[in-house]
């Protein structure tokens, strides 16, 4: 990293994978409780362009996998490097822009703001970084159009569909072009039709922009989708099938 | 994140809590409202005393011993003193070292309610125009004269427009000018030259339904201006000692009790002053604190799509200074009109001197009472904006 305060996306330079995580461990501890391991010296490497889905059932740490490879969560041992930067030893402005330049985020439960339109909502993260482009809006406006919500933009999330709001979610989580997607069980609340949907698009999205997106989920009927699956299980990872589609990396890394 | 950008924001968080924003913006509104019109307050009973004194234009002055308060109370709130001194005086004081105009001067008053006076209970102050240096160089300033016979000016609050004439004791006196205000009884105040007053208590006789007494040979006080150079102090203790029966009293030193009342009333608004503060910061920490709390995962989000610490610290302090801000005007435009609309009650009631403070000062005191809420505020908001920016962002989204 240079010593400037502007954080760079990190470029793919086809040797370095974009996420690199090595003998990372989460422990979570509060007082009058035993202390919770919730990954396990994990080493995983995501390569640029992967599409790798998650599964694992509830609390096996798909969510703090998530959270510790956005920098959202800070491990207890081991380090987290996204294109070759490792996050936690950067300060917290730099790593926070650095999150907002490279990662998109697609949360499990409502996170859109509900006093902003869904225009604006999509726009937060242009709002957040450092300099807002003028084209900021066009281009929500495209996404909001490709995730099948156009003419909605003025509308308030309330007025939305639990479906829809996640169409929106997916929108402003790509609205920074980011180079990796982060999706936390993004059709957990949604009837099958919809989330069937929602994993098209998000499908959809990787196959047209190469994006990288590292999916969780404990829907077993998730299984199959994806370029590579991965299986956790009490804060470990271990690889469950190498599908091989979509991307032209070997999948590797996975201890 | 832009500052445009998280105004906007804040303004929209605001309004999405609307019981929230107006409970904080009654906060900032009470104490901006209390710290402005305590300020004025004080202000303008400072200013009038400045005035007031000012308007005397005397360095030291000389009153019957005793009577210090009671010429004090005389010109400031116009209770008249019964208290004379011998005129001969006025030559002893002259002749005092460091003297350079000794001015006698005689209080009177009108009478309640006659049908011989135009106005009740209005306070005269008859001054010497050979000597007087108080009001003579405003009227040669302003009329290019000085005062004649049947001759009158008023203070600002005199009723009777100027050039109009005014009656009292049945005696017919040319009103022709009025004074700037100074916030005390000079501006309920005639002013009149000896001779005038003379002659009004000779016409009073057959005119006035009770005749104006003058004691032969007295005058209520008398003003001196020292020589260049000269400490009015030192001047104040010499005329002390040379003529007996009299107090002299120097400028900073006059008005002592309105001083002093002044000084108490300041310190019981600040009393209640901080204790309103220390009410609001209670209210404040805990309302804030709340609203951070509920807040925690929508904080977490933002944080997620790339939000620093001190974003979330700056946007969470912009959201209550929003609102501080709207209601901190409220409350600074609601004193600064409340006072300028009931100063005279409020003065009254207060038993203190006051002058509306002008243009500069008063901006001052609503810069400071803002300043004051909006700190108030800041403080408050800053206690939950750092505990809750301080929380891993993946642990606040799981709330």
């Amino acid at each position: 990293m240079s010593g400037s305060d502007e954080v760079q996306p990190p470029a793919g330079n086809g040797r370095e994978p974009l996420v690199s995580l090595a003998g990372v461990s989460k422990v979570y501890e509060a007082p009058r409780s035993l202390p919770v391991a919730a990954l396990r010296e994990i080493d995983l490497e995501v390569a640029a362009g992967e599409f790798v889905v998650v599964t694992g059932r509830s609390a096996a740490g798909k969510t703090t996998l998530l959270n510790v490879i956005a920098g959202l969560s800070r491990p207890t041992a081991g380090a987290v490097r996204i294109g070759g930067t490792d996050l936690w030893r950067l300060p917290d402005r730099r790593r926070s822009r650095l999150r907002n330049a490279t990662v998109g985020f697609v949360f499990q439960f409502p996170s859109l703001l509900p006093s902003l339109t869904v225009l604006q909502n999509v726009l937060l993260p242009l709002s957040l970084g450092p300099a807002e482009s003028s084209a900021g809006n066009e281009h929500a406006l495209a996404l909001l159009d490709m995730v099948g919500l156009g003419g909605v933009e003025r509308s308030h999330p309330r007025r939305l569909s639990a479906g829809q709001q996640q169409r929106v979610v997916i929108a402003r989580a790509l609205v920074n072009r980011p180079r990796l997607l982060l999706a936390d069980e993004p059709t957990s609340n949604l009837d099958e039709q919809t989330e069937a949907e929602i994993m098209g698009l998000l499908e959809r999205i990787h196959g047209e922009t190469g994006t990288t997106v590292v999916l969780v989920t404990h829907a077993a009927d998730l299984v199959g989708r994806g370029t590579r699956h991965l299986v956790m299980t009490d804060g470990a990872v271990r690889p469950a099938a190498t599908l091989g589609r979509g991307c032209e990396d070997t999948p590797r890394g996975i201890s | 994140m832009r500052l445009g950008r998280l105004t906007v924001l804040a303004l929209r968080t605001a309004a999405g809590d609307p019981v929230r924003s107006w409970l904080i913006a009654v906060c900032a509104f009470a104490i901006a409202a209390f710290a402005v019109s305590t300020a004025i307050l004080v202000r303008g009973g400072q200013e009038s005393l400045h005035l007031a004194a000012a308007r005397l234009g005397a360095d030291v002055v000389v009153v019957p011993r005793g009577a210090a308060t009671e010429v004090d109370g005389a010109l400031l709130m116009g209770t008249v003193s019964r208290r004379w001194m011998p005129a001969a005086d006025v030559a002893r004081v002259a002749a005092v070292r460091g003297v350079a105009v000794a001015s006698p001067q005689i209080y009177l008053e009108s009478l309640s309610h006659a049908s011989c006076c135009a106005v009740s209970d209005m306070f005269v102050v008859a001054f010497d125009p050979r000597t007087d240096f108080t009001v003579e160089p405003w009227l040669r300033r302003q009329l290019g004269g000085t005062l004649g016979v049947q001759q009158a000016v008023g203070g600002s609050q005199v009723t009777t427009p100027v050039n109009y004439n005014i009656m009292l004791y049945g005696y017919t006196m040319w009103l022709r000018g009025k004074l700037e205000p100074t916030g005390t009884n000079l501006d309920r105040s005639l002013f009149i030259t000896l001779p005038t007053a003379y002659a009004m208590a000779r016409a009073s006789r057959t005119t006035a339904v009770k005749p104006l007494v003058i004691p032969k040979d007295r005058v209520s006080s008398v003003m001196v201006k020292v020589t260049p150079g000269a400490d009015p102090a030192r001047v104040a203790g010499a005329i002390s000692r040379a003529v007996p029966g009299v107090s002299a009293v120097v400028r900073p030193q006059m008005f002592a009790v309105e001083r002093t009342q002044i000084a108490g009333l300041l310190h019981v608004m600040l009393v209640v002053l901080a204790m309103l503060l220390a009410l609001a910061l209670v209210v404040l920490v805990l309302l804030l604190s709340m609203a951070a709390h509920e807040r925690r995962r929508e904080l977490g989000v933002l944080r997620a799509l790339g939000a620093s610490r001190g974003v979330v610290v700056v946007a969470l302090l912009a959201e209550a200074l929003v609102v501080a801000c709207a209601g901190g005007l409220a409350g600074a435009a609601v004193a600064a009109f409340g006072v300028s609309l009931f100063h005279t009650l409020i003065a009254t009631r207060l038993g203190i001197p006051f002058v509306y403070p002008g243009g500069g000062a008063l901006t001052a005191e609503i810069v400071a009472g803002l300043g004051l809420s909006f700190l108030a505020v800041g403080v408050a908001a800053a206690v939950p904006a750092l505990r809750v920016s301080g929380e891993e962002p993946a642990l606040a989204m799981r709330e």
